[in-house]
């Protein structure tokens, strides 16, 4: 897709005027702007990253949310220096530095597959770039040990990364990147390896981490629980595009795309249709399974309630909580998320009706792309 | 399912059932034959070959079971034989040594820098000179190689490299060497492809993340990373050099005599001592071998 | 490091170097490959010589169809020939004993024997080239030929025993004869042996004790071969192959045959430079003599070029100007003349070496009566006449030259017996000295060899 001149013009102003603020300390830590990746050419163009804009501020622990080649990752390889936009422009606090290499960007990485240097010690893999950069010595060795010892690590020293667990590896990559000091550490999918206990472990130690260095994490992953849980403000990608920016309650709670309602906590979409009928607005809405309150035909329902009659397709049994999906009149779905206590008399084809506040219910913009195949958790 | 086998007759099914119940039979079975094979053809000759070093031979070259150490010590002592080894030895490194050189940028280029679906392409050129006949590339250096024979030449100007650069190596050591890299070339080419597509690309990623410009990323994670795969690939060029006898008799006129040439000539003139000589190949792969294999070359190839 | 992974490297190493072991040992594949290819390049002419050597002209037909070469006039396989007569002196004590046959009985159907390339043509290189079809025709012998590619290789073939008979030369004979591989031979059963010229026979190199082991074949002499632009006057003296001055333009561009027996032509030089080494024969070199002669050898190396075992190789040094200067065979220079090569060749006045081929039977033949056909096929005439031709030789039977093309025998000079006066034939050097001394110790072939191999190291 050709863009017009005025775009690139505007890319331009928009950089001069983050450089003339770039002394203020509000300046943010990363600004994307109009950033756009293709791959191939011709008819096999594929837009990875469709002119993002973004800003994260200094400090923030940042999620980039979506499911795989949403462009998350593609992104925070622009920013890291390892791709070259097709246009638009990375700014690190103010400067423009699209067109700077890895080396020569004051950002970190930790890469899904930690990228361990397999022929060097764990200490002289976190050394590695404090030698680089031409660090003497005694220097070297005495920052890397106090950073092995901040990741839990020390007297691992002289292991191989080959003879470490995969929680500790984790660990290494982040001891390799953090003690470079840089402005801005960058995580691509760094628990995705990890079993589901030692994910949730890590999960609270980067956090502490991030609380105790006091820089800016951006953050790639496709768990919406992990970037839920983690992060201070979330950006949630879809086919190359930020769907939505927020603070993970503003994510979680009130979406503003279908998509989002979807990929997020697995909310009900209720189509444009459904929502004139129940709720008179012709636009989608999104509704929180557990908002939704199975009842039985002869309960009163308040005013501010609306329900509709369905027939259970099936019963999930979750332990405290059961989620139970029920068939509307029209063909569509909805999933309620019910305590397990009352269940007892559910089962398989029983006419039910389900109940929700009014409120409930939030308007979304219809996605373009919806997630295929939401699961209930990854 | 053992219901069914026991009750079915037929020499299949009881074989079946006798390797099933008798695993180390079954194991026997699969692999003994080939490790017999193995252990008869190349532990036996080997033996074969260092016995028959320790034979004598009568005044009519004949091989006699007489013992006698003289094979052995005229072949280890005799300044000429040694100075033939160090040659040999020198040649082979300095063909593994220009291998080397040529096929590292060649593996970089075709398994990090060329697209991927030239990939396969590059990789066929690289192998398709293997598929020519030896001595047909044996001669056609040797006339790229041609001097110009001066004044009473036959055709004045020499060979390609004379012709074209006014200068070439001439007929010795330095165009043996140039041969046999270019021969052997291939062999360090793909183990060091190999050992590229197999480094991951995250590797290159963070040695730039953390700092570190293309060379000194080449320098501190690419190449030792890669000196197993090296190291396999010098197992080739190294060994096959040091054996070769065809090119340095084919591009010198016989006058640059190599290990390979001594224990060729000698196999018929002289097979004790030609036996003898070729303890030299056999302690100085050894010995090499076992350095490649501190270089982890095996978990390599 | 655990024990087992420790064990599996040790047995890759071993297995590697056994494989190298394989490379550098099987040295016969790619060597017999290189002598097959060339061994065709013989083309069907005799080559054009210049005016100025005695060389074989070129309108020589060989192998033309007016060679008759039916051996139709051998008595074969009748049991009426009488007995060997016994006045023959069988092995003196230091040869293993083994007697001669005395009787010809009916060929066994099949025949063995090592051959020089060339020697035992059936049509397959030439179809006009062939006098084996027309023996196994006549005998009934079906022969199958092993090419022998050199004098070691051929001793070392019929040290196993499994070949009727060889063709064997100077070089090799001896070893044959005092190793006990071959048998006396019972020349009364070989009506075409009363032809051969009377200076073949029982020489050293083929008999024993005045007892003849083969039937001469045919001989030639290794000749100086020189560019003739670089060498305007023609040159007549082995000093071009070990002097600096006599060299000239030729110095650094010489090509020497490479073997063992080369000693020999260095000794034949020393004969005339050094006369107080006190050297009478070539092959009959005391310590001190031999140690002279590698000497002048190593002196050698500077002015060398080529060593060259594989003819096509001098051949194409020739062509090229890249060789100057050599030692050379009859069959090389009209190669490289017919190519165009500036080249000519003379027997130079010190005498050379050469070679007398001989036809031997195993002592372990399995079919004797076929061998004894075949050696007296092999010098009838007829077959002597085409071989000679066809390899570029001096025939040995005295009734080829009617046979041959007209000029052929003088050209060779077959019957000249003055030329083969000064013509050391290749003899394999043994430690009891062949001219007769018994006050010293000659330095054996297998010293020769190791001293060969040494000075090429």
């Amino acid at each position: 897709m050709e863009r017009p001149r005025a775009v690139s013009e505007s890319v331009a102003s928009t950089i001069e005027s983050a450089r003339a603020s770039a002394s203020d300390r509000s300046t943010p830590a990363i600004q994307l702007v109009r950033l756009r990746k293709t791959f191939g050419a011709g008819d096999g163009t594929v837009v990875a990253v469709d002119d993002v804009d973004l800003e994260i501020d200094q400090g923030e622990f940042f999620s980039l949310l979506g499911p795989s080649g949403s462009g998350k990752t593609t992104v925070l390889r622009m920013i890291a220096g390892f791709e070259l936009p097709t246009g638009g422009a990375v700014l690190l606090d103010g400067v423009d530095v699209t067109q700077r290499a890895p080396f020569d960007r004051d950002v970190n990485t930790v890469f899904q597959d930690y990228a361990l240097f397999p022929h060097m010690t764990v200490q002289r893999n976190v050394e590695y770039g404090l030698k680089v950069k031409g660090v003497g010595k005694a220097e070297r060795r005495k920052r890397a040990g106090e950073m092995l010892d901040a990741v839990r690590l020390s007297g691992f020293g002289n292991r191989r990364p080959t003879e470490m667990s995969g929680g500790q590896r984790q660990r290494v990559a982040l001891a390799r990147a953090l003690v470079n000091q840089p402005r801005v550490l960058l995580l691509d999918e760094p628990l995705g390896a990890l079993d589901l206990k030692l994910r949730e472990e890590m999960q609270g130690e980067l956090k502490a981490i991030q609380h105790d260095v006091g820089i800016t994490f951006v953050f790639v992953t496709h768990d919406q629980g992990e970037a839920l849980s983690m992060s201070s403000r979330v950006a949630v990608f879809n086919n190359g595009r930020i769907e939505q920016v927020g603070s993970p309650r503003d994510i979680y709670e009130r979406p503003t795309t279908s998509f989002v309602a979807s990929f997020v906590g697995t909310s009900n979409v209720l189509s444009a249709a459904l929502s004139e009928r129940l709720l008179g607005v012709a636009a989608p809405h999104t509704l929180r399974p557990e908002r939704i309150r199975v009842v039985d035909a002869t309960h009163v329902l308040d005013d501010h309630d609306v329900a509709i009659d369905g027939v259970v397709d099936d019963v999930h049994y979750l332990g405290a909580e059961s989620r139970v999906r029920a068939r509307l009149d029209d063909g569509s779905v909805l999933i309620a998320a019910v305590p397990s206590d009352g269940l007892a008399a559910l089962i398989a084809g029983q006419p039910v009706r389900l109940a929700w506040p009014r409120r409930a219910a939030s308007a979304v913009i219809e996605s373009v792309v919806q997630p295929e195949q939401q699961g209930e958790n990854q | 399912m053992d219901v069914v086998t026991v009750g079915g007759g037929g020499a299949p099914a009881r074989v079946s059932r006798f390797f099933r119940r008798h695993r180390k039979a079954s194991l026997f079975a699969t692999l003994g034959g080939p490790v017999a094979w193995m252990l008869l053809v190349y532990i036996g000759s080997l033996v074969v070959l260092v016995a028959a070093a320790f034979f004598k031979i009568d005044s009519n070259s004949k091989v006699t079971t007489d013992f006698t150490t003289a094979n052995v010590k005229a072949a280890f002592t005799t300044g000429s034989f040694v100075d033939a080894i160090v040659r040999s030895v020198l040649i082979a490194l300095a063909v593994t040594a220009v291998c080397f050189a040529i096929a590292l940028p060649m593996a970089f280029y075709i398994a990090k820098v060329a697209k991927p679906r030239w990939r396969r392409s590059l990789i066929v050129a690289v192998l398709l000179p293997l598929w020519a006949g030896y001595l047909v590339k044996g001669y056609a250096w040797k006339s790229i190689f041609t001097p110009d024979a001066g004044k009473f030449a036959a055709h004045k100007g020499g060979g390609f490299l004379e012709a074209t650069l006014g200068w070439t190596p001439g007929f010795g050591k330095l165009a043996i060497v140039i041969t046999l890299a270019y021969l052997w070339l291939p062999y360090m080419v793909l183990p060091i492809y190999a050992g590229l597509e197999r480094l991951p690309p995250s590797y290159l990623d963070a040695a730039g993340d953390l700092g570190a410009r293309p060379f000194r990323t080449f320098r501190s994670v690419i190449m030792p990373i890669l000196v197993p795969s090296i190291a396999a690939g010098s197992i080739f060029t190294f060994s096959l050099s040091l054996g070769d006898y065809i090119t340095p008799r084919i591009i010198s006129g016989g006058k640059e005599q190599m290990i390979g040439n001594l224990i060729d000539q000698l196999q018929q003139q002289n097979q004790a001592l030609s036996a003898a000589l070729t303890l030299w190949p056999i302690a100085i792969i050894i010995v090499y071998l076992l350095g490649m294999s501190r270089l982890h070359a095996f978990e390599s190839v | 490091m655990s024990k087992s992974n420790r064990h599996a490297r040790i047995a890759g190493a071993i297995g590697a170097s056994l494989a190298l072991l394989l490379v550098a040992c099987s040295s016969d594949s790619k060597g017999a490959a290189t002598s097959t290819t060339a061994a065709p390049a013989a083309s069907s002419d005799i080559p054009v010589a210049s005016s100025d050597i005695p060389v074989g002209s070129s309108d020589i037909p060989v192998g033309s169809s007016d060679i008759p070469l039916s051996s139709s006039d051998i008595p074969v396989g009748s049991s009426d020939i009488p007995v060997g007569s016994s006045d023959i002196p069988l092995g003196s004590s230091d040869i293993p004993a083994t007697d001669a046959l005395t009787t010809l009985g009916k060929g066994e159907g099949e025949l063995n024997i090592i051959a020089w390339a060339g020697y035992a043509e059936d049509g397959s290189d030439d179809p006009s080239v062939d006098w084996v079809t027309p023996f196994e025709k006549d005998t009934g012998c079906k022969v199958n030929v092993k090419i022998g590619n050199t004098s070691d290789e051929m001793v070392q073939l019929m040290q196993t025993g499994e070949y009727d008979g060889v063709s064997a030369s100077g070089d090799a004979t001896t070893r044959l004869i005092d190793g006990g591989e071959v048998s006396p031979v019972n020349t009364d059963l070989i009506p075409n042996y009363a032809d051969v010229f009377s200076q073949l026979k029982l020489q050293p190199w083929n008999s024993k004790d005045g007892v003849p082991y083969g039937v001469p074949h045919g001989r030639g002499a290794n000749l100086l071969v020189y560019n003739t632009e670089a060498f305007p006057t023609a040159p007549d003296s082995l000093a071009v192959m070990f002097d600096k001055t006599a060299a000239g333009d030729a110095a650094g561009k010489l090509s020497v045959y490479d073997s063992p027996i080369y000693i020999a032509d260095a000794a034949i030089y020393l004969m005339s430079t050094q006369p107080d080494l006190k050297i009478t024969n070539p092959y009959a070199l005391d310590q001190k003599q031999f140690d002279a002669a590698i000497a002048l050898l190593k002196e050698q190396k500077a002015l060398t070029t080529q060593y060259w075992s594989l003819y096509t190789d001098q051949q194409t040094a020739l062509d090229s100007g890249t060789v100057l200067a050599g030692t050379t065979w009859q069959v090389i220079v009209g190669l490289a003349q017919t190519d165009g090569a500036k080249i000519a060749a003379v027997k130079t006045k010190e005498g050379a070496t050469g070679w007398s081929d001989t036809w031997m039977i195993s002592s372990k033949a399995k079919h004797p009566n076929c061998m004894y056909m075949w050696m007296n096929h092999i010098i009838s005439p007829e077959a002597n006449a085409a071989v000679a031709q066809w390899f570029g030789e001096a025939p040995s039977n005295s009734k080829s030259c009617a046979l041959a093309a007209a000029g052929f025998c003088d050209d060779y000079h077959a019957a000249d017996d003055k030329y083969w006066n000064d013509v050391w034939y290749w003899t394999t050097a043994t430690a009891k000295c062949l001219d007769g001394r018994t006050d010293v110790k000659c330095v054996p072939y297998s010293e020769w060899v190791n001293a060969w191999t040494e000075l090429r190291a």
